[in-house]
Order: C-alpha cells, then structure tokens, then sequence
C-alpha cells in the first residue's frame, strides 16, 4: 500500500510537471524571435536624424524588434561610418539600415554585409550599387525640381541665385542639383552665379553666405540644398540684415530653420519625411529578414512648407515632429 | 517483409491478449473506471469549454467596456481638474474685477509648478491683449490671437470649455511645444461693464497618454480617442498617425453609439468599443482584436486537451494500477491453477494473503491441492506396487515342463553314463536357475543375462542333440550396464520350437549385442520356419498360457521392457518364411 501511495504521488507530480512546463512554453513563444536591427545614419546628433531615430524607434516598438541607433558625430567622417558598418557586421546584427556618407565608399561594406546574409536597407542617400534589399528616401531628383519650384513661386522666373550644396560626392547632394538645374533649364533667366559646397557645415555655410552676399549685389536668392546650409545661409543673411531682400529656399524642418521660417528670413523650405523614413526602413528590414517581397525602391513625399501653411493641421506635424 | 509485419502485429496482439484479456477482471475494472471518469472528465471539459468560449466575444466585449470605463473617469477626472483651473480664474477674476491680477499670477505659477502635464495658462481680453501669461515666456507678436480659430469660438460660445485637437502652440517665442488646449470665455463686470476673457490653458500629452497606455486590451489592443470632428487626441501610434503610415477609421467609429462593436478594418476583424468622454466632448475607442480572443480560445482549448490527455494517461494508468492490485492474486491463484490444469503438481503453497476472499480462496485452493497430492501419490504407489507384482509373477512363470523335460534329460544322461553331459547341463541348469532368481532384483547386468541365454542354449542343445548349433557375440566393456532380466532367454525358447525344431537341417543361432550410443541392441536371428506377418502380430498379443510355450511370451518380454524403460524400447521382429527370422530387443544404457 506504500508503493501504491508513493506511485500516485508520483504520477500526479509528474502530470503537474508537464502540465506546467507546456504552459510555460506557450507564454515564452510571443517574445521568442527579437531581432536586433542596426541603425547608421550620416551624423548621430542632429535634428533630421533624430526624427528618422524616432521612426525606427516607433517601428521598433510596434513590431518587437531591438533598434540600435548609431552615427558618426560629424557627417564628413566617412571612415567613421565604414567602421560603424564594419563593426554591425562582425557583431552580427539581424539588419542594418543605412543612411550612407559617401556615394562609393561604403558599397564594399554593404556588400560584405549582403555577404554575410544581413539585409540592408539604405535610406535617405543611397550608394553606387543596388545590391541593398531595398531603398528607402525621398527621390533626390523630385527634391531638387521641388527647390526649383519653390524659388520661382517665391522669387519669381527672373532672378539671380546661389546654390548651396553640402557634401561633393554624397548621392544625395548630386541627385538634388541635378533635380534643381533640370527644372531650371525651363527659366532661362534665372541665373545660377555660383554653386558652393560648405561640407554640411553650417558655420562654413555663414561664411559662404556674408562671403557670397558681398560679392554678388545683384544676388535674388540663395538655394540651400541641406538642413546645415539652409541654417547657415540664413545666420548669415541675418548678419548681413538682408532679410526679406534676399530670399532662401532651404530644404528640411529643423527646428532653426523653422525659426528662420517664422522670422521671414527662410522663404520656403521643401521638407521631406524622416519618420516615414526610420520607420519604413525598420518595417521593411524585419520583412527582409522574414523573407516577404520588399520593394527595390520606395520613395517618401516632399511637401513644401512656407510661413502661410506651416501650421495647418496637415503640416505641422510635419514640421513639427511630435514627441510623445 | 509484409509478412513479418503482419507477423508482428499478431505477436503484440496476442502479447496484449496475454497479458489484458478482454473479459478478465483487471481489464473489467480497468475499463470500467476509466470510462466513468473519462465521461466525466470529458462532461466537465465541454462544461468549462462552453463557458468559457461561447461568450468570449462578449466577455471580451464586456470586460473592454469595464476597463475603458475606468479609463473614461480618470481622464474625465483630469479633464474636470483642467476645467476647475479656469473655474478657479474666473472666481479670481469676477470676485476681484480685475483688481488683483497679481493673486491669480502667484496661483496659476504655483500650480504650474504642481502640475508639470500644465504648460501655460494665458487670459486675454476680447479684443486678444493678452492680460495674463504664467509661466512668462516672450509672447510672440508675430501670433496674432483674434485671428485664431479657437479664439473666435471661444468669443462666440463665452461659457462653453472648448478643447483643440493637439497642435503646435505659437503663442511663445522659441517655443513650440505640442498641447492640447483648453478654451474658456469668462464674462464679469468691471466697474460695472460686461467684459469678456478668454483663458486658454495648455496641457501636454504626458496625463492623457499615461491614462490611456495604462489601458492594456489584449496583447495587440488598444485605445485611442479623437474629438467630435475626427481630430486624434491621443493614440499609442499617434507619430505614425501623423506622418500618414497608419490609418484608422475614425469618420465610421464616431457615427456609432456608445457601445461595442464588430467589424473588420484593414482585413482584421475587431471588436470596437466606443464610449464618450465628458466635458470636452471626446470619443474614447477601444480596438480588441478577435484573433486574440480565437487564440485565447485555441488556447483555452489546448490547454482542456493538454489537461484532458494527461488525465487520461493518468486515470488509465492509476486504474490499471488499482484493478492490478485488486486483480493480482487472483491471477496468482488463476496462475497456479493453470499449471495444475497443465498436470503439474509441483508447486508451492500459496502465500496466504490479501483480501478477505481472496484469503479464503487461496486456503481452500491450497488444501486442495494438497489433497490432490496425497491421493496421487497415493494412486502412484499402488500403482507401482501393482506393476511389481505383476513382473514378479511373470518371472515366476518357468515352464515346468521344461524342467521336467531337462531332468529327464539329465537322467537319461546319467543312465547311460554319459556323465560329461550331465554335469554339463546341470551346472548350466543351476546357472539358469540362479541367475533367473538373481536375490529377486528385477534387473541384472547384460553379461549375466547373456549367460542365463547361454545357459539356456546349452541345455537345449544337449537336449535336442545337437540340432543346431548358437554363437554369441557380447562386445567388451558392457558388464556394467544393467537391464531388465529374463528377455532374451523366451526369444530363444521361441526360436527352437517355432523355428528350428520345424526344419530339417541344422538350425544357427545367433546372438549379437551392439552397444549405441544411448542403447543396446540385443538381436537373435535364426534360420528357421520364419513367421508370417499376420503371426507376428498374433505372437505379440498371445497370452503366456499356451501349454507348449515356455511361460513367459514374447508379448510379456516386451510389456516388461516397455513398463521398466517406456515405449521407445522394446521388441522388434523381422521374419521371412522359410529363411529365418530376426528378433530385436532395444534397452536403454542404463547401469543399474
């Protein structure tokens, strides 16, 4: 009767057993498959950046995945940034995205990491290869047209104006040009007197600016091709207390810029869509890594933005990027 | 291979057979058992199924009700605490008219202070001077107020709290935080003229989204609420609402009344709750996703089978376990009454043990046993006695005749003095005699049954006068195997007056002794009349009676042989008429 008693107790400690342990794997299963996904951008530290940060951030968030965000402190450090691809690489990340410095340079890194079976998903500035999963930014071209747009609307089709390019070499920086010397081939009186590059430096970019406003009296407006030149030239139209006599055309909506918009000194800025971007590029980076179609190329909206519609409710969330 | 499938199959089945036979008391109370309380457990599974699943829909309907009502008071709760702050500026304001705008200041910085969700609190007059601002941030001039939306309807509905959708506040230089605003128009007398105010209190998200996350509806629900025009109040995705990634159908939700419904919005069947929220006139709406509920319910249903599978296994085993013990000295008892049905009584006394039936059982199983024992050892005994006797009387049987016939013989010798003769045969008569009588043992060695032959022959030569002649060939080395006596000696008898006394040359004997490996072979072969097949058979079963026949048969040879050593020995007769015939005995090698 002893046996009988200790082999009741038994089978009934091991129902227990496998009844618990069953349950258990079912409620480990939801948070299983945690994908570390990285995140290069062009410069860690800067306002369009932090809302593509905040993009990734939110996609991260809704579809489980770990985001590690990462950029060099200053956007010229392209070395810095192969090391970053480099280092993700080694460490065996799930997926990187991609905000490339250099339109050549970092092809041998992606394509190691394409090598290494990592997807990669370029946004913003894309480089000189299509072997990346998917790319995801605002068509640079349409940028550039959309600035060439703006200056007339703004300034009118017969005008003198200065490009302000940021980074020589950069996809992005070319693309744009391209975009905005394309559409001014249709206005032949709009004159393009230089075009400079202040390195997305915005303090070279004042200095270009005074510099330029001097040199040229006859100078209408200045097109900024980059959040850093747009700031900059604006500093250095305040300077130069030419507000309102020389118009800017800038690009993106950093808060600054914003300020500038308010003040009167920036005329019209084409912004594009940094959350959509971090988001996109996370959400089409776990598609990749579970094997679903994404699309070779996926481009986000610009809108132009000027004093008179910068708060419609449409717009201001654009300009304005909400922090929850 | 096909075959040895089948082969298998049979061979567990019958193995399972063997050891669970349908209709067995251990299978009876197995099954019985287990199929109560399967039917049980599977009645209290569909019971607790039913429940649980039937209504998941509207338990997860009801329970999202529940929980959003809470959340509905809470931001009720902190709505109404937005509005007491304009309440309390109007009290300032029409109790003091105007007079001590310096009282509300300190009021409104210290509960600025307090409540960090509070951004700022601004009263401007109707024509949008701004009169009052806490905390003091540049105004910035370029906002002009009464050219703002919420101004004018503030203007228009005086006592009416009016809440903005969350927007970008500009009312400051260098600040532009994200708020959702409160608007009220306040209306007192100073010196006795109606003037109007208008007070417009910022709140950030940091209360709202706090009561709202807190919200937990499934693993993928949520909540979000929007105002009467459609407007995003709060929701959890709110940046991707915004930046055009995600999209809710908010124009339908707001036509409903306040309740849960289904439907289904980007392929995804949900249960959609609404409720309103007071005072600022919002719509809370709560997502539940049913392929949660079906999972829970897949869930809840994996976890009855997973729950039914081990009760079975357990009541089956714990059931074949319990009608094991029950049945097992049964089958202890069925066990040893199979091996005395088998014949075998050599078995133990059964432990006595067990229950109080099975106790009685085995007592009465045990005593019968032990009587069956006693009788057949009984029967075996008498038995034994019985065949003895039988042996001992047939031995007894030398033919008189035969002994007056050699005693004659000797006489006749004697008389005509031919003394060789008799000592000869009386010395192979005494022989005879002794070996036959042999301290009355039933069994004697092979040489000394070979003399008692030769004995016999010697006799009957000098008797018949040398009508034939004999030869025996006896190998070495075969003393020391023993057999039963008096075998050969009726063979021979046989072959002198069937056989050779019915021919007219002279008659051969001959006897041979061959030993195998687990017998010996006596055979006795002569070249007499010979037996017919049909007489063969007849010898065999002729009684020892017959006048002429020396007493003991060749039937009674082989009856003894067969009841000493079994039927595998015994006597084999070959004969052909007028050639001769053979007689074979076969005993084991035995040595006593």
């Amino acid at each position: 009767m002893v046996l009988f008693k200790k082999s009741i107790v038994f089978l009934l400690a091991l129902s227990i057993f496998f009844s618990l342990t069953g349950c258990n794997k079912n409620a480990l299963s939801t948070r299983e498959n945690e994908y570390l996904i990285k995140v290069i951008v062009k410069k860690s530290n800067h306002d369009f950046w932090t809302v593509v940060k905040m993009g990734t951030e939110a996609a991260g968030k809704e579809f489980n995945v770990t985001i590690d965000f990462d950029g060099p402190t200053d956007e010229e450090d392209i070395d810095g940034q192969i090391r970053m691809v480099e280092a993700a690489i080694d460490n065996k990340v799930d997926a990187l995205i991609l905000a490339a410095s250099d339109f050549l340079r970092l092809v041998p890194s992606v394509k190691r990491a394409k090598q290494a079976n990592i997807p990669v998903i370029i946004i913003d500035s894309t480089i000189d290869s299509d072997i990346m999963d998917s790319f995801i930014g605002t068509d640079n071209v349409d940028g550039g047209n959309k600035l060439g747009e703006s200056l007339v609307s703004v300034v009118g089709s017969s005008c003198n104006i200065v490009v302000v390019n940021f980074v020589k070499g950069a996809a992005s920086a070319k693309e744009r040009e391209v975009g905005l010397l394309s559409f001014l081939n249709n206005y032949p009186d709009v004159k393009i007197l230089e075009t400079v590059y202040c390195n997305s430096d915005e303090v070279l970019a004042t200095q270009f600016a005074k510099s330029l406003i001097i040199k040229y009296p006859q100078l209408d407006a200045f097109v900024c091709l980059n959040a850093y030149a747009t700031v900059g030239v604006a500093r250095g139209v305040e300077e130069q207390s030419k507000i309102g006599e020389i118009s800017i055309i800038g690009f993106d909506s950093i808060p600054e810029e914003i300020s500038y918009l308010e003040k009167n000194v920036i005329q019209s800025l084409v912004v594009q869509n940094p959350f959509s971007m971090g988001y996109l590029g996370v959400k089409y980076a776990i598609a990749a890594l579970n094997n679903e179609p994404v699309p070779k190329v996926i481009k986000t909206a610009f809108k132009e933005i000027n004093k008179e519609n910068m708060y419609l409710p449409e717009n201001q969330q654009l300009v304005f990027p909400f922090v929850e | 291979m096909k075959k040895d499938k089948v082969k298998l199959v049979k061979k567990v089945y019958k193995g399972s057979r063997r050891t669970f036979k349908i209709g067995s008391l251990q299978s009876i109370i197995t099954l019985s058992f287990t199929s109560i309380t399967l039917l049980a457990m599977i009645f209290i599974g569909i019971a607790f199924y039913s429940t649980f699943s039937e209504n998941a829909e509207k338990n997860a309907a009801s329970s999202m009700q529940q929980i959003m009502n809470q959340a509905t008071i809470n931001l009720e709760n902190y709505l109404h605490s937005m509005i007491e702050i304009t309440n309390l500026i109007q009290n300032k304001i029409s109790t003091t008219s105007l007079g001590n705008l310096e009282e509300i200041d300190d009021i409104l910085s210290l509960t600025l202070e307090i409540r960090e969700d509070i951004v700022s609190v601004s009263i401007y007059t109707n024509n949008g001077n701004l009169l009052l601002t806490t905390p003091k941030y540049q105004f910035d001039n370029s906002y002009v107020v009464t050219q703002q939306n919420w101004f004018l309807k503030s203007l228009k509905n005086p006592s009416a709290y009016i809440f903005q959708p969350p927007h970008v506040q500009r009312h400051f230089e260098d600040k532009r935080p994200w708020v959702i605003s409160l608007n009220r128009g306040i209306t007192t007398d100073v010196s006795n003229i109606q003037q109007h105010f208008i007070t417009n209190v910022d709140m950030n998200f940091s209360v709202i989204e706090q009561l709202c996350s807190d919200v937990v509806l499934g693993q993928r629900g949520y909540i979000y609420i929007v105002d009467s025009s459609g407007n995003i109040i709060y929701h959890p995705q709110q940046q991707l609402i915004y930046a055009g990634l995600k999209k809710e159908n908010i124009e339908e939700t707001l036509k409903k009344e306040p309740g849960s419904y289904l439907d289904t919005y980007q392929g995804e069947k949900r249960i959609t709750t609404v409720m309103n929220i007071e005072y600022a006139n919002w719509t809370m709406v709560g997502i539940s996703f049913l392929d949660e509920i079906i999972q829970n319910r897949r869930n809840l249903n994996a976890l009855i089978f997973i729950i039914l599978l081990f009760g079975i296994v357990f009541i089956v085993i714990a059931s074949i376990f319990i009608s094991f013990k029950i049945s097992q000295p049964i089958k202890r008892l069925e066990n040893q009454m199979n091996k005395v049905e088998r014949g075998d009584f050599n078995i133990d006394n059964l432990e006595i043990k067990g229950e109080d039936e099975v106790k009685q059982l085995t007592k009465a199983f045990n005593l019968m046993i032990v009587r069956i024992k006693q009788l057949m050892s009984q029967i075996i005994s008498e038995q034994e006695a019985k065949r003895k006797s039988e042996i001992k009387a047939l031995q007894a049987q030398i033919n008189p005749h035969f002994l007056y016939n050699t005693l004659d013989s000797i006489i006749w010798m004697n008389e005509n003095k031919k003394y060789d003769g008799v000592s000869e045969m009386t010395a192979a008569l005494a022989k005879l005699f002794r070996i036959s009588l042999s301290k009355g043992n039933e069994t004697i060695s092979i040489c000394d049954e070979i003399e008692h032959a030769r004995s016999y022959l010697i006799i009957q030569k000098i008797r018949y006068k040398n009508k034939f002649d004999y030869k025996i060939n006896l190998p070495n080395n075969i003393c020391q195997y023993k057999t039963v006596k008096l075998i050969i000696q009726p063979i021979i008898e046989n072959a002198i007056y069937h056989g050779i006394n019915k021919i007219q040359e002279t008659g051969h004997i001959i006897i041979n002794v061959v030993k195998e490996d687990a017998f010996i072979k006596f055979e006795i072969s002569d070249n007499g009349y010979g037996i017919t097949k049909e007489n063969i058979e007849k010898i065999m079963n002729k009684e020892s009676t017959s006048h002429y026949s020396s007493g003991v048969g060749l039937k009674n040879v082989n009856e003894r042989i067969k009841l000493s050593y079994g039927n595998e020995y015994g006597i084999k007769i070959d004969s052909e008429f007028e050639v001769g015939t053979t007689v074979s005995i076969k005993v084991p090698l035995v040595t006593e």
